[in-house]
């Protein structure tokens, strides 16, 4: 009887775990296969990068009213560069929150740069409803996109940030909306002091 | 190890792997929300341009899990000269924006019929203009495209 039940139990294990890993090949499609057939796909939400991850230096660009920087005044800084549009709706919701927190870590050392993927005029139309205290930054849609798939996002899709730490190192990527608390935690984190 | 014991556990083992079996069914991808994002190009395809009697038509098929908005698809012709009838969109799914207002957007499929006038000259190509969203939270930059006119087989 005591060797039964211990066959009972080492069997219900070994069910549960078979029956686990067949859902979840019947729910994934086979996750290898899945992501062999479109390699190219991007998830929403975050992705941590690589250790050894810099950002390029040599990134220039180019203010609301024409004046020229790069990203590299900014080192030493923790930064997060947001790409935004007028045309996403989920930009325009994430902004006020980024506001806040430039508002709020911006002496402690924290720098957002806001790349526009739009029409410069459009861009500049929307800015002062969106109350941006942190540099936009703004150029041809091309550019942008360009300036986009260099840091990581070669499908367009936005919100899309870049979170890099003060000695340059990418930290994450994000595409999708940062809730506030995310937002913060992740900032409270990585703060140079 | 009584019988008691052992029965204890194997409810244990049981309430250990049900859970982990419970959180497969919560990763279970959704269109355009979870594992694969798609490309813009894949989101919304355009299928066809075909010009019929009286109208060109143009046709896109819309992935579960995405959708376009009714006011940013646009079409004009490429040749000079050529003015075109007014497009005739669907009535799309009509949806409140807190930055757009009222607007309406395309799930599954769309027709754009674009009327010809009779006697005038009919424009062998296109520019068209689309833009969309996935459901995940996530917008992709308008798509501006030239297409063919095909003639009806």
């Amino acid at each position: 009887m005591s060797k039964l039940s211990t066959v009972l139990v080492i069997g219900a294990c070994l069910l549960a775990a078979a029956g686990g890993y067949g859902l979840s090949q019947l729910q994934h499609g086979g996750e290898e296969h899945a992501h062999g057939e479109t390699p190219s796909t991007q998830k929403p939400g975050t992705t941590a990068a690589a250790p050894s991850e810099s950002l390029p230096t040599g990134i220039a660009l180019s203010d609301l009213d024409g004046h020229k920087y790069s990203l590299d005044d900014y080192k030493g800084k923790l930064m997060i560069v947001n790409f935004w549009a007028t045309w996403c709706a989920p930009c325009l919701n994430e902004i006020p929150i980024l506001v806040k927190m430039q508002e709020r870590y911006g002496a402690k050392g924290f720098q957002l740069i806001g790349p526009a993927v739009d029409d410069i005029e459009e861009a500049r139309r929307a800015a002062p409803g969106l109350k941006f205290n942190y540099p936009v930054a703004v150029g041809t849609p091309e550019d942008m996109l360009e300036l986009m798939s260099t840091l990581g996002n070669d499908q367009g899709g936005l919100p899309f940030s870049v979170v890099i730490a003060p000695d340059g190192r990418i930290i994450e990527r994000q595409l999708g909306e940062y809730s506030e608390v995310e937002l913060a935690g992740l900032i409270e984190k990585y703060l140079p002091h | 190890m009584t019988l008691h014991a052992r029965l204890a556990s194997l409810l244990l083992a049981c309430a250990i792997a049900l859970p982990a079996v419970a959180i497969e069914f919560s990763r279970k991808p959704q269109a355009g929300s979870a594992d694969a994002l798609l490309s813009a190009d894949a989101a919304f395809r355009l299928v066809s341009v075909i010009r019929d009697q009286d109208a060109i038509l143009v046709n896109w098929m819309i992935e579960p899990g995405y959708y376009l908005y009714r006011q940013r698809i646009a079409v004009e012709a490429v040749e000079a000269g050529i003015s075109l009838g007014k497009p005739v969109l669907p009535k799309g799914i009509a949806e409140h924006d807190e930055h757009f207002g009222d607007v309406e957007i395309y799930k599954t499929a769309v027709e754009l019929r674009l009327p010809l006038k009779a006697g005038a000259p009919v424009p062998t190509q296109l520019r068209l203009r689309w833009q969309g969203c996935a459901e995940a939270g996530v917008c992709y930059p308008p798509v501006t495209r030239v297409v063919d006119v095909s003639p009806a087989s």
